[in-house]
């Protein structure tokens, strides 16, 4: 985002200079309402209050001032204590509603998200390998579905052609053993809108 | 598409629709995280026998907390004024009084404790690896012993305290405060693995390979432990035997038939109650473990020499160093007091440095004008 800004501040000092502006040289095509992100994802483990997961995303949206969409999102963490190590896999799968405004080459979003959140537990128990441990003695695995709900903020920039590169983050809460628990989730990647 | 078949199509809609509707609502599943019980990682099932009534010490009026506690052995060389022969009666006398058994059970490290009865079988779990400061080998092979102690935890603190002996007190402002040591509340009635001189089991605990040739409380002749954790067994072998071997740079073989090897499952430690004065030295830890000795300058004041035996003797030859003849000198060996929980010696020299009797430039030399009480010439 960084890059592609300082690339517009180029061009249009140019453009003051009497040169061709900013969009002759980095031409947007983007029409259609039909939009394609992916990148990576940090996020708060769903479960945990510590710690930092990481992954990859991916959404697909339709519409133009009021979109919706689907989103899913793969992260893990691994932490560990003395008798553990647990990584956790958090998938998060959302049915998305936006609105959305324009503004120059960009365009500034809020999403709410609902969906679920499956988390799967992998445990080790640490030195149990060293100590002949086998089967469940060594390592558990568990799969657990949570209700959730993300609320994001999201910038696009289109850069060029249908490429854009999309920022987005904000709250989570998913509902575990009857409370609510919260987070929060961000992603940096690229767009693609025909 | 038909009617029917519509209404079927609808249905699983719905039901998918529901499905979902109730997932957001309400969580499924059981994650565990850091929480819930841990498996051990080795189990060992331990029985003691014996009547502890006509064991215990004059003054101890009961048995308060008999506990099982799992101690590493540590890696240990007598000090050669312990093994070589005595050059005087004297000496022998404060052998025996103040030299531990050159062939004991040494602890490193208390592990866990856990609660035990007279005939009754007890489990002692591990939830932890031995550390690698009681591992003896490299990274590719490695090996811990360790001994089951039975002790009463007089002191409730749940595991058991070693002792250290009690040397006698130095002279000169460059020796430090006395060490902390003596006589700790716990009273030990009975450890399954005290001396290579008799048989035992022991708790093993093998990473990578074994070398066969280690002289890590060696079992030659028997299998090698299992990998990971084992219980292994020896028949022992006589002093003689232990000595003659050390001479001639080999180990002293078992009988196999003696040592058996098990998984812990599999076996049954046995441990049968002694008498606290017979088996107390395996509670003692030792400050060096190198044969090693501490030589010290002998204070002005006499030291109270009550409850001690000592003797004068040369120093052994192979204390000497930097190849030069051996040293002239004369030391006094003082035993620990008989009363004590540990044995221990301290030895007096005329002239030496802390860390070298024979050094160069003493920090000390009274050779020219001994201490009035000192008793060995010079």
């Amino acid at each position: 985002m960084v890059v592609g800004a300082s690339l517009v501040a180029v061009s249009a000092a140019r453009a003051d200079d009497g040169r061709r502006p900013v969009d002759d040289d980095w031409p947007v095509q983007s029409t259609g309402p039909l939009a394609v992100d992916a990148g990576l994802v940090l996020a708060l483990p769903a479960t945990w209050q510590t710690g930092l997961s990481s992954g990859v995303g991916v959404g697909v949206t339709r519409g133009r001032r009021l979109a919706w969409g689907i989103r899913g999102a793969w992260s893990s963490a691994t932490e560990s204590s003395v008798l553990w190590t647990v990584s956790h896999d958090d998938f998060r799968l959302r049915a998305v509603a936006a609105l959305q405004q324009p503004a120059g080459r960009g365009v500034f979003a809020l999403r709410l998200g609902l969906g679920p959140t499956f988390v799967y537990e992998h445990r080790t128990r640490n030195q149990g390998a060293r100590a002949g441990l086998t089967g469940s003695d060594l390592e558990t695995s568990a799969l657990a579905t949570f209700p959730g709900a993300d609320l994001e903020a999201v910038v696009t920039l289109h850069v060029v052609g249908r490429w854009s590169i999309v920022l987005s983050g904000g709250p989570t809460v998913i509902i575990a053993d009857g409370a609510l628990s919260g987070g929060w989730t961000a992603q940096l990647g690229a767009g693609w809108q025909p | 598409m038909d009617r029917a078949a519509r209404r079927g199509v609808a249905a699983v809609r719905r039901r998918a629709v529901c499905g979902f509707a109730a997932l957001l609502v309400a969580g499924c599943g059981n994650l565990e995280g850091f929480g819930g019980s841990a498996p051990p990682l080795a189990s060992f099932n331990v029985a003691l026998h014996g009547d502890l009534t006509p064991l215990r010490p004059a003054g101890v009026p009961d048995v308060h907390a008999l506990r099982v506690a799992l101690v590493w052995g540590a890696q240990w060389l007598t000090e050669p004024f312990c093994v070589l022969p005595p050059e005087s009666t004297e000496a022998g006398a404060v052998i025996d009084a103040g030299c531990r058994d050159p062939f004991g059970f040494v602890p490193a490290a208390v592990s866990v404790s856990v609660p035990i009865d007279v005939d009754a079988p007890t489990m002692l779990t591990l939830a932890q690896l031995p550390a690698a400061d009681v591992m003896v080998g490299d990274v590719t092979a490695r090996v811990a012993f360790g001994s089951l102690v039975v002790f009463d935890d007089r002191d409730d603190t749940g595991t058991l305290e070693l002792a250290r002996p009690l040397r006698a007190p130095p002279g000169g402002p460059r020796e430090p405060p006395p060490e902390p040591g003596g006589n700790p509340a716990d009273i030990i009635y009975g450890a399954s693995f005290l001396t290579m001189t008799a048989p035992d089991q022991r708790v093993a605990y093998r990473e990578g390979g074994f070398d066969a040739a280690s002289a890590f409380y060696p079992r030659a002749g028997c299998d090698p432990p299992l990998r990971g954790f084992s219980v292994v067994a020896a028949g022992g072998f006589t002093a003689a035997a232990g000595l003659a071997s050390a001479l001639a740079g080999t180990l002293p073989p078992e009988d196999p038939s003696t040592c058996p090897v098990a998984a812990p499952s599999d076996a049954t430690i046995e441990i049968g109650a002694r008498a606290p004065a017979d088996v107390q030295e395996v509670g003692c830890d030792e400050r060096t473990d190198d044969s090693s000795v501490r030589y010290r300058e002998p204070p002005v004041e006499a030291p109270d020499l009550a409850s001690r035996m000592m003797a004068c003797a040369h120093l052994p030859s192979f204390d000497t160093t930097g190849g030069g003849p051996a040293s002239d000198l004369v030391q006094l060996v003082i035993s620990g007091r008989s009363f004590d929980r540990c044995k221990g010696l301290t030895h007096y020299t005329l002239r030496g440095c802390r860390e070298d009797v024979n050094c160069p430039i003493p920090d000390w030399d009274f050779t020219a004008n001994p201490p009035a009480w000192w008793p060995c010439g010079q």
